[in-house]
């Protein structure tokens, strides 16, 4: 016989804390503009807004498809490997002359590809998704040098590479490119039941298997997503840089996590939104592009960037222990 | 001196301790006056007086659920008592804290081991208490003790080999051992030979009838009669939280604690629905699977088919065979007349089977996440169009089966670790309720509820039924599953012992086909 603990009080309903944990994080994340507003003349210029935008948005790309994973308590750190290895697949099919659409067709595949064979490697052979992911973000980088004998290859398609630079309706087209994500993403985590399953599964997935969920399936999922949108980061960031390079996107895996968690998604799974990580990784883009107009050393970036995550997710506990 | 009492008077400090609170073999050691425990308003022990004497084996039975883990977590500091006082050779003493209990040398080995598989048995043995000279650890020197112990005891297993690659009774032994190292003076066993052979359950007692030849007091927790009768001097009997009875074991016999382990004045609670019995929904065959083998039986439209037996008789495993969750290895499954192959848990709700499993905790919920999503979750695809879900009807559908089981809740968005164990346990019903399947599997649905719960469960059974449903009501409880059932089978060892129609048989027969006498 099992002890139960009685607690008789219930806590605040979950929707209104987490609407809560995301207005903290837009007061923190717009307190921190005023802020660098006020002590700098450069950051309200309209390149530097560009610029931060551009900066965050692939983080926060990244960020979303790790949400999924880290929902159903698993991790992904092969995503910044992939965002290296997709470049260097996008500029080597261009480089092979592959029409553009194929090229980005092509790419994404790759993306699905990879995170199926993470769902193939946690499901069927029954690996720890750190171990996987973590096979999987050293050897794509090893296949991306393969392919390019250690080198890089340029992109000389004019269309692709200016796309990064073009704006529409004043806001750069990386921008436009979280909204593109992040629309499907939210309608899928909080609309679909599908996005019910990867909490069930992350919350307890024997329950979710005895009540009829497709465990297996929900893994996959989430790991393809994941992989796909770390592909779809690769184009962006070939079209940015207009090289594909294996060894480029070093450690956004790590800073997609950390984009995640602040944004209050748990990694002990069944805790997570879609926007919670898009703040996540603007709050991260703006201390770094502060801190580079303030002349701090990038060295402390770093630091403040630990302390912020340490200092974020304490409270955050404290809050999710004072709701019980 | 044999190298077991060595190594239990290898501390001389606490050996000093120990002697300043001693009493005579055969005089009280301890006491227990009024001992309660409430969980909330459940009274999971009512005020209970037993005195344990120095140098017996004292037995302690009753039915599942009827108060002997709550016993056992007060003995040892696991939980707090509620009222009551405890003396310890005469002296009033708290056993707030299991340090205490084990300072006081009160020990217990549990059904579970709890031990470190991937260490070896020597460092398991030694955990917590090693050997060392100049702070490095003496890993021979405690291998060869830890031998020569194991040797002392005849228990024949190697002290170098790691823990994980023994048998469960093989670690159950070694858990045993390393309790008698310690110089114990209270020790309790809480049902140990579940997982034990017979040739382990006789190296067992002989360890236990040598440890009380030193004068330590045995507890021995047991739901098999023929061993209380070997062992114990005494036995005491609880039912339903409640103390009724020490009786010595040389003037009692099985039927007279049979009788007293049996409730007889509750029955009214177990008020089963008069319902037209109706077609065969389902029919197994010589169905076999992973613990269990070879079980056939139908249940029928409007029919409560009860599943008794003992803990890891295996009816746990044929609802999760059935259910597709395990493969089945042997065995054909009848459904509306017609052989169908389960072979996965959507295959069998497709079909409409439903499964409230037996832990809450471990199968039943998703615990931190709302309660909404738990009822709903088996039926989302009919909640939604496409992939979208339909808001309005996923709310609507958790808020009306908060309603109809009234779960006591403000909201539906309340997470469901929240909830008490009954509540918690309306929230599996009620993933099921609004799915719309017609052979229920409810399996252990009463344990951790109270008395108003369990009738309300019993009134949803009637509902079910009265639908048309026919139910499989799996239960360690006996008042339980015999006054419900349509039809009673018995489980012992993973086989379908025998089978009786409503209240054909007596409770002592029922108990006596589980336990096997």
């Amino acid at each position: 016989m099992s002890v139960e603990t009685t607690t008789e009080s219930a806590p605040a309903p979950k929707k209104g804390t987490n609407i809560l944990l995301g207005l903290t994080l837009l007061g923190l994340l717009l307190f921190l503009w005023l802020l660098l507003g006020l002590s700098t003349n450069a950051f309200w210029s309209p390149n530097n807004i560009s610029n931060l935008l551009r900066q965050g948005a692939m983080t926060a790309i990244l960020a979303v498809g790790q949400t999924f994973v880290i929902i159903t308590a698993g991790i992904d750190l092969s995503v910044g490997a992939i965002v290296g290895f997709t470049s260097v697949i996008v500029a080597w099919l261009l480089q092979a002359g592959v029409p553009l659409w194929a090229a980005i067709i092509l790419t994404l595949l790759m993306g699905v590809a990879i995170g199926a064979f993470h769902g193939f490697g946690i499901v069927r052979m029954g690996l720890p998704p750190f171990i996987i992911t973590l096979a999987t973000l050293t050897s794509l980088r090893g296949i991306g040098l393969l392919i390019t004998n250690g080198s890089t290859i340029s992109i000389n398609h004019e269309g692709f590479t200016n796309f990064s630079r073009t704006d529409f309706l004043g806001v750069p087209s990386l921008f436009w490119m979280v909204i593109l994500v992040a629309i499907p993403a939210f309608v899928f985590l909080h609309l679909s039941r599908w996005g019910r399953y990867l909490f069930a599964v992350g919350s307890n997935a024997e329950a979710a298997r005895l009540s009829g969920v497709n465990v297996n399936r929900t893994i996959y999922l989430a790991y393809i997503l994941s992989a796909t949108c770390a592909a779809f980061v690769g184009l962006l960031l070939a079209s940015r840089i207009g090289i594909g390079n294996a060894t480029q996107a070093e450690g956004w895996e790590l800073q997609a996590i950390a984009s995640s968690v602040i944004g209050g998604t748990s990694l002990f799974g069944a805790v997570g939104s879609v926007h919670g990580p898009l703040l996540g990784a603007f709050i991260l883009a703006t201390i770094n592009n502060g801190a580079n107009l303030l002349n701090v050393n990038s060295f402390w970036q770093r630091i403040i960037t630990g302390l912020l995550i340490i200092v974020i997710v304490y409270f955050d506990q404290l809050r999710r222990r004072g709701s019980r | 001196m044999s190298s077991l009492e060595e190594l239990s008077h290898r501390h001389e400090d606490e050996a000093k301790l120990a002697e300043s609170e001693t009493v005579p073999r055969g005089a009280p050691i301890l006491e227990l006056r009024g001992l309660q425990k409430k969980y909330g308003l459940v009274e999971a022990l009512k005020p209970a007086t037993v005195t344990f004497l120095a140098g017996e084996i004292h037995a302690i039975v009753g039915e599942n659920g009827a108060g002997k883990s709550t016993l056992i977590k007060l003995l040892t500091g696991v939980i707090r008592r509620t009222a009551g006082e405890v003396f310890w050779c005469g002296k009033p003493v708290q056993l707030a804290t299991p340090t205490e209990a084990i300072k006081r040398g009160i020990n217990a080995v549990h059904q579970e081991v709890v031990l470190c598989a991937h260490l070896s048995v020597a460092a398991n043995m030694f955990l917590g208490d090693e050997m060392d000279r100049y702070g490095l650890m003496r890993k021979g020197a405690m291998e060869r003790a830890a031998q020569a112990v194991l040797d002392d005891l005849g228990f024949l297993l190697p002290a170098g080999a790691l823990l994980g690659s023994l048998t469960i009774g093989q670690q159950q032994l070694v858990a045993t051992a390393k309790a008698a190292m310690r110089g114990i003076r209270f020790l309790i066993f809480d049902e140990p030979t579940a997982y034990l052979t017979r040739q382990e359950s006789a190296q067992l007692f002989r360890l236990i009838r040598r440890l009380r030849d030193q004068g330590v007091t045995i507890v021995y927790i047991s739901h098999r009669m023929e061993e209380v009768f070997e062992l114990a001097d005494r036995v005491s009997v609880l039912r339903d939280g409640t103390h009724v009875g020490t009786r010595l074991i040389s003037e009692t016999n099985d039927n007279e604690l049979i009788a007293l382990m049996i409730n007889r004045t509750i029955e009214q609670i177990y008020h089963k629905e008069k319902v037209p019995i109706g077609k065969t929904i389902v029919e197994t065959k010589g169905l076999s699977g992973p613990g269990f083998e070879d079980v056939s039986l139908t249940v029928r439209s409007g029919e409560i088919v009860g599943l008794y037996g003992l803990i890891g008789a295996g009816r746990s495993e044929f609802a999760l065979g059935l259910y597709g969750r395990q493969p089945l290895s042997a065995g054909e499954v009848f459904w509306d007349g017609k052989k169908v192959d389960i072979r996965n848990e959507r295959d069998a709700m497709e079909l409409g089977i439903a499964l409230a499993p037996e832990s809450r905790r471990d199968q039943g919920l998703c615990l931190n996440l709302p309660i909404g999503l738990n009822i709903n979750l088996p039926i989302f695809k009919r909640l939604s169009s496409g992939l979208v879900i339909r808001k309005g009807d996923e709310a609507a559908n958790a808020d009306q089966q908060i309603r109809n089981l009234s779960i006591k809740t403000p909201s539906r968005r309340v997470l469901a670790s929240a909830m008490s164990g009954g509540n918690q346990q309306k929230i599996v019903i009620g993933k099921w309720l609004s799915h719309g399947a017609r052979l229920f599997i409810f399996d252990e649905p009463t344990v951790g509820v109270d008395v108003g719960t369990k009738a309300e469960i019993y009134r949803l059974f009637g509902e079910l039924l009265k639908k048309g449903a026919g139910i499989i009501l799996i239960s360690s409880y006996l008042p339980e599953v015999y006054e419900l059932s349509d039809r009673l089978h018995v489980f012992r060892g993973g086989r379908l012992v025998a089978s009786h129609d409503h209240r054909a048989a007596s409770h002592e027969d029922v108990l006596t086909q589980a336990i096997g006498i």
